[in-house]
């Protein structure tokens, strides 16, 4: 029996394999799938799994004291994406990327886009991810934005659309590449026939990055002097963070060092790491610590994963931050209706990528308009993420509903609505039936961007809602990931 | 490098090696044991003695005092697998997978495998129904996959200073180990009734197996077991790699290429001066005839020494105590 016989396509919905509305240039890689015994794919995902567990590719359950571990959920199915078709995406998000740049280092300095009226002027400047601390900040080099998770999803009729930016501290690149690295011990010659384009070449993209925004010279005893290599860190929560399992990794790939808060101390408006031959200056900092608990003299006073005096020494152009602090307004979820405005203001272009329509509950038409209708809407609050404070009006309760009004007549700011988008689909295994069911996707590509431009991970992060009839695809919230071949 | 990270090599060799080490005295023991010619007790209590958990061991077992001793079994479990127990062997798998995974970006993928993997097989439940059926499989398994560890660190790593904190660990640990284990085996001698060197020889022979040194002894001694021949070849031995001469040796060059004699700007003076002088006097000890050492004198101060080593390294070199440099707080 094929593997792919007796598929249910959801209606009114695009399929990321099967959908005859996306052939792909070759489908060879196809038929070797569906040529597949249900038992041998079987096989190939208990394997899988072993690996993932073995290799310690796990993450840390949040709030179980025990210490428990789980792997992240893999389906050993790929997800596919043709050559022509990520070639377009890669356009619409660098321009996206350079766009939200401008927005930072214009909402840090000039404010002329909010002079200009293109995105009313409380709703950046009275927003708590607006940080009127770092107002006049330049980050060396200029660049803000290094590193970036923009989340897309495909609707109905498989048009791609934006669902949200990621420009803070965006998680989760390494189990592209350890996903892969599963692929090619359990169906090495089906990749080989796909053609697929490498991931592993993030690490050394990042590095060089990291190594391009290397303050330079300022003052006589800070920055690099010509012909001196930067020491760059990753900067980490620790091990109790539920992603830790990335900053060794990514540290380790790249070879550079891997530091917590305890590690490192502020003189002279220096960072320096205390090492076992004395302090040594640190030049650049990856950092995995949200910007609240960087450094407890500005940010949050009771941060101990902090380091004090950390924001003079970026202050004083001696140490770049990736990603800048003060990001988060920039991924504020109601700023995001405004990005394909940023986007024609600051570049002069169309948006090449499409978003989700978005109601702003502070505007007074739309909130009236969401208030009367949350039974069709998805409702988010612009400051949680991971799936948190959100609600699914066409399945949620009355009683939930009638919450949720509260809230948004109560804090308007605080709210956004969109229209349920139909995401695609792409062929899950189940392993109770040893069949494969269509399971929701999203895809989060990464966007590495240094001194001299961007540059975009072919492919990213293919996450799937594994719950039946589910929208969600967060790891926190029952989410598993697949391999993404984007195809040569 | 970072002397946290220092801190978690130093520790990741410490615990891999305990793990070895107990899996190998453990083993040793049962075998001892399952000879029949001594009791339960004079054979597992000093195990327990020597761990310091004499207390604790009491405690667990709820047993009245005169049948603490009675049952293997249950001092081998409780060092086996009670999580309550500081040295017990799960403890010490699991804290060596902590420390790795403290310093997963120092440690090669194939090293984070092997201990990852060993703490997954200490930690299945089969495994631990595998040793209630046959514990010396378990104990074989346990020091074959520590092995591997330390091999794939030798074959698989730059052996560079994070390399040589992993090895100053693995050493000073070994060290304690010899030193304590040759300790308690010479003070159950003194309380083993009569005089039969049947008894004797199968006590010594049971130390030497669980310090993997039979073969290498019955070379250097022609077959012949005593206790004065085995206490100068754990202690003295120059070329046997578990004696606490060779240990201390090996230790002193490592710490000598983290900090190098002559670079006294360099932290680390203190830990470096006290190795130095613990490595002379243990060679000036060896100069003596043997008749006049008194080995559970001898023992004690190696054992004190290293204990007050590790605290001057703790303090110097791995972060303990932080360095200058907090003047703008």
């Amino acid at each position: 029996m094929s593997l792919f016989a007796g598929y249910p396509h959801l209606a009114n919905t695009f399929d990321e394999l099967l959908d005859p509305r996306a052939p792909f240039d070759r489908a060879a890689f196809r038929s070797m799938l569906d040529a597949l015994s249900p038992d041998e794919f079987a096989r190939a995902q208990a394997l899988a799994e072993r690996d993932l567990l073995h290799s310690g590719v796990t993450f840390s359950v949040i709030g179980d004291a025990s210490g428990t571990e789980k792997i992240f959920p893999f389906c050993a199915l790929p997800r596919a994406i043709a050559a022509a078709e990520f070639a377009r995406l890669e356009r619409g998000l660098v321009q996206r990327v350079t766009a939200l740049q401008a927005f930072l280092a214009d909402v840090y300095g000039p404010q002329q886009i909010l002079a200009a009226g293109v995105i009313p002027r409380e709703l950046v400047l009275g927003a708590t991810t607006y940080r009127a601390a770092l107002h006049g900040v330049v980050p060396p080099q200029g660049v803000r934005i290094h590193i970036a998770g923009i989340d897309l999803i495909r609707d109905g009729e498989g048009t791609w659309r934006v669902l949200e930016d990621n420009v803070r501290t965006p998680s989760g690149v390494s189990y592209v590449l350890e996903n892969r690295e599963v692929t090619k011990r359990i169906f090495p010659r089906i990749l080989d026939a796909a053609r697929v384009h490498r991931v592993d070449t993030y690490p050394a993209q990042l590095a060089a990055a990291l190594r391009s925004v290397a303050p330079t010279a300022t003052s006589p005893d800070g920055g690099l002097r010509a012909g001196e290599e930067p020491t760059i860190a990753v900067l980490t929560p620790g091990p109790f963070n539920s992603a830790y399992f990335e900053h060794p990794f990514l540290a380790r790939t790249m070879g550079l060092l891997l530091v917590q808060a305890a590690d490192l101390y502020v003189a002279n408006d220096q960072v320096w790491v205390r090492t076992t031959r004395g302090p040594q200056r640190i030049d650049v900092l990856y950092r995995r610590t949200d910007e609240d608990f960087l450094d407890p003299e500005v940010f949050r006073a009771d941060s101990m994963l902090g380091v004090p005096g950390m924001m003079r020494a970026y202050r004083a152009g001696n140490l770049a931050l990736a990603n800048a602090p003060g990001n988060g307004i920039a991924d504020d979820k109601a700023i995001y209706p405004f990005v394909p405005d940023m986007i024609r203001y600051y570049l002069g272009e169309a948006p090449l990528l499409e978003q989700v329509p978005t109601y702003v509950c502070l505007r007074d038409d739309d909130r009236r308009y969401v208030v009367d209708h949350l039974d069709e809407l998805v409702v988010k609050a612009v400051d949680e993420a991971g799936g948190y404070g959100m609600l699914m009006g066409p399945s949620a309760s009355r009683d939930e509903r009638d919450e949720f009004r509260a809230r948004i007549i109560a804090n308007p700011r605080r709210y956004i609505a969109q229209h349920r988008v139909e995401l695609s689909t792409c062929p899950t295994w189940n392993p109770e039936t040893k069949t494969l069911v269509p399971r929701r996707v999203d895809l989060r590509p990464y966007i590495v961007t240094g001194k001299d431009g961007s540059w975009v991970l072919p492919g990213g992060l293919t996450r799937v809602a594994l719950r039946p009839g589910s929208y969600v695809v967060n790891s926190s919230q029952g989410g598993g990931s697949k391999d993404t071949w984007v195809l040569k | 490098m970072i002397s946290r990270v220092a801190d978690h090599c130093f520790w990741f060799g410490r615990y891999v090696e305990r793990a070895e080490a107990t899996a190998r005295m453990l083993d040793a023991t049962l075998r001892l044991s399952l000879d029949g010619e001594l009791s339960t007790e004079n054979v597992w209590r000093p195990l327990i003695v020597v761990a310091g958990e004499e207390a604790r061991y009491a405690a667990s077992t709820e047993r009245p005092s005169e049948a603490l001793w009675t049952d293997r079994d249950v001092v081998a479990r409780f060092l086996t697998w009670n999580h309550d127990c500081g040295t017990a062997l799960i403890n010490s798998v699991r804290a060596a997978r902590w420390n790795a995974q403290a310093i997963r970006d120092v440690l090669s993928s194939e090293v984070w495998e092997a201990t990852n993997d060993l703490y997954l097989y200490a930690r299945d439940p089969s495994t631990e129904q595998q040793w209630r059926q046959a514990p010396t499989a378990v104990y074989q398994q346990v020091r074959n996959k520590t092995q591997l560890t330390l091999g794939l660190l030798r074959s698989t790593m730059l052996h560079d200073e994070a390399m040589d904190f992993m090895w100053l660990g693995v050493l000073l640990e070994r060290v304690s180990q010899t030193a304590r284990l040759l300790d308690v085996h010479h003070h159950t001698l003194v309380h083993v009734d009569g005089d039969s060197p049947v008894i004797k020889t199968a006590v010594w022979s049971a130390l030497l197996q669980s310090l993997s040194g039979t073969e290498a002894f019955m070379k250097r001694n022609a077959g012949r077991v005593s206790a004065d021949g085995v206490a100068a070849f754990l202690i003295f031995e120059p070329q046997f790699p578990r004696s606490v001469a060779y240990c201390i040796a090996s230790a002193l060059s490592r710490l000598s290429d983290i900090r190098p004699p002559h670079e006294e700007h360099l932290p680390g003076g203190a830990s470096l001066m006290r190795l130095s002088a613990l490595h002379a006097w243990l060679a000036a000890q060896r100069r003596l005839p043997v008749a006049e050492i008194d080995v559970h004198a001898l023992l004690t101060r190696v054992v004190e020494a290293v204990h007050a080593i590790c605290d001057d390294l703790a303090a110097e070199l791995l972060g303990a105590a932080a360095p200058d440099g907090n003047s703008n707080q």
